[in-house]
């Protein structure tokens, strides 16, 4: 139970990861790789802030936030004003992270030794509500800490969830996502397609700094290696949810996205309690995100053949 | 009649291009030259119809005016703003466009009220406020009905799935949804059925009478240039080759244009005999 209430809040927090993905690439319709650098980053910024500065972990909390949307405007900036292409500049701008992040944690790894943060939060939060350590869930015995982190992340991610479609479903949302649709219509119709792009890679990476600062928050530590990969993850996350709703409106896309991630973090918990050598994980999620990819295109073509087999 | 004439008489020049040239592909062996010193004045409240043949530099014309690509020199002047250097995004607060292809002028997978409420911020501020408001859509519902296309109850539909002719009549209404300055129409029949092309040809005819718009339209259609608009801008190889003014429009026929292609398909065919000739003669 324990495991599953671990695997179930990373797959929360994770679904902002996933949400920053759904925004690039299937708004914008961008791989962006500032992804694996931007989680870092804000997981960098939000750990030196709790450990080092004592900073209020709500705070540190943003701060990994606005981290994120900073190397997302980078991004942005390098593809429209200096017309790079967006699988180079987010290479670019991942690498350059990398140093930065390194920079900003002083070394490569900062554990959260007794810091406050939003974990000790939730534990002492947790003790309250719960009037113990531990506390009873359908007969199974689990840490009053997890469980508050559980709902706690929940409620975080329904609330951010609910943000971003409502912003996605007004003037200037809707612009967003046409602009990734039609450029040359945004255009005909006096929308600066260049400045809608730069803003939504800057909230789509901002969501992932978020994801990573609270996901250093989770696990008690921020190491510089965390993000690597992390956009295919997020791709798999995406695809999946996909795949489930059908997505065909912004809400149900945003809903899917969510269940893509946290179903993702279950199979892969999974397969890691039946013996899964983790070094093989992001093989393994590369090779279901490129089988994911294909798929959809090898049934179609299945599909005409058998259609011609019949006629 | 007089009354309407002499009101047009007294309007200023809407639109004053002056002297623009473009060079595509500069220097290289692909060079195209679509704009060689183009003037030309539009009054406000006149319909345009620009005819020419491939190549001669009619979208070109119209693409310049909205902005698509920045000239090369010369000035380009709509309704007393210099917009030479404007971005084109700028610009939309003056000009509505329809282009030829049916799937530039929509977004595909969006729906059409998503379609429209963009519409219906053309060259305005877009902010945090509500893009599908009550008030857009019961107006939307209506314009939409005035269309007969059965479109009405569709207004969540991804537009992508609706045909050529619905998504062309859906994009002029959009591009006049606010009441453009200058409305620029880029063949936008070409790559319709004839059927929806009429109907098409119909609407903008109504709309342009309705809201008073001043038009530029390209056109292939010699019969489309006789029967809509009040003014025929002929171009030819970068420039105004002949242009028409509503008197004598109201006398030309589809066969007078058609000589009038003939006289210049054969001045070119003389130019390249007497290119041969020189080259015969002096290499």
């Amino acid at each position: 139970m324990t495991l599953l209430i671990g695997a179930l809040t990373l797959g929360i927090i994770l679904s902002l990861l996933a949400l920053g993905v759904y925004i690039s690439y299937r708004i914008f319709d961008i791989p962006d790789i500032t992804v694996d650098g931007s989680l870092t980053f804000g997981a960098a910024v939000a750990s030196v802030l709790l450990v080092k500065h004592g900073v209020n972990p709500l705070l540190a909390t943003t701060a990994g936030f606005l981290a994120g949307a900073l190397a997302g405007t980078v991004s942005g900036i390098l593809q429209t004003r200096f017309h790079i292409n967006s699988l180079l500049s987010g290479i670019l701008v991942m690498t350059a992270l990398y140093s930065v992040n390194l920079h900003v944690m002083g070394r490569s790894n900062i554990p959260f030794l007794g810091a406050a943060t939003l974990s000790t939060y939730c534990e002492q939060l947790g003790a309250y509500i719960f009037s113990g350590s531990e506390t009873n869930l359908w007969g199974w015995t689990v840490s009053s800490a997890d469980l508050t982190m559980l709902l706690f992340m929940f409620a975080l991610v329904s609330f951010i969830a609910l943000l971003l479609w409502i912003f996605l479903r007004t003037d200037i949302g809707t612009a967003m996502r046409a602009s990734g649709d039609n450029p040359q219509m945004v255009k005909a119709l006096g929308g600066n397609v260049e400045n809608y792009r730069i803003f939504g890679l800057a909230v789509s990476n901002g969501l992932v700094g978020l994801a990573g600062a609270l996901w250093a928050q989770y696990q008690n530590f921020a190491d510089v290696q965390m993000g690597i990969g992390m956009v295919v993850w997020g791709l798999a996350s995406v695809i999946i949810g996909e795949a489930l709703t059908g997505a065909t409106g912004v809400g149900i896309a945003i809903i899917g996205t969510i269940i893509g991630s946290i179903l993702f973090r279950q199979l892969v918990a999974i397969a890691l309690s039946f013996g899964l050598n983790p070094n093989d994980l992001k093989l393994i999620t590369a090779v279901f995100v490129f089988a994911a990819l294909i798929l959809p295109n090898m049934m179609s073509k299945l599909s005409v053949r058998k259609f011609q087999g019949d006629a | 009649m007089s009354e309407h004439k002499s009101q047009l008489s007294v309007n200023r020049a809407l639109v004053k291009l002056d002297n623009i040239y473009k060079t595509f592909h500069s220097g290289t062996v692909n060079e195209v030259r679509p704009m060689r010193g183009i003037n030309l004045d539009i009054e406000e409240g006149a319909f345009v119809i620009v005819l020419g043949g491939n190549g001669s530099g009619k979208s070109t014309l119209l693409n310049a005016m909205a902005g698509s690509f920045p000239i090369d020199s010369g000035r380009i002047e709509l309704d007393g703003h210099d917009v030479s250097k404007w971005p084109e995004h700028r610009r939309a607060s003056l000009i509505g466009r329809v282009f030829q292809n049916p799937f530039s002028g929509t977004a595909p997978t969006m729906s059409i009220l998503d379609n429209f409420s963009l519409a219906a911020k053309r060259g305005k501020f877009r902010g945090l406020s509500w893009a599908h408001s009550r008030h857009l859509q019961d107006e939307l519902r209506d314009r939409i009905r005035e269309l007969k296309m059965g479109l009405e109850d569709r207004l969540d539909c991804a537009i992508g799935s609706l045909s050529g002719g619905q998504r062309q009549a859906l994009t002029l209404l959009m591009a006049t949804w606010l009441k453009p300055r200058l409305l620029l129409l880029d063949e936008h029949t070409a790559a319709l059925d004839p059927k929806s092309a009429d109907q098409v040809i119909a609407l903008t005819d109504e709309i342009v009478a309705r809201e008073r718009l001043t038009t530029l339209m390209v056109t292939h259609s010699m019969q489309q240039a006789i029967n809509l608009g009040d003014r025929i801008v002929m171009m030819h190889k970068g420039n105004v080759l002949h242009d028409y003014n509503a008197a004598q429009k109201r006398r030309l026929r589809v066969d007078d244009l058609l000589s009038r292609f003939e006289n210049v398909r054969r001045r070119e065919l003389l130019d390249e005999n007497a290119a041969e000739l020189l080259r015969a003669r002096y290499i």
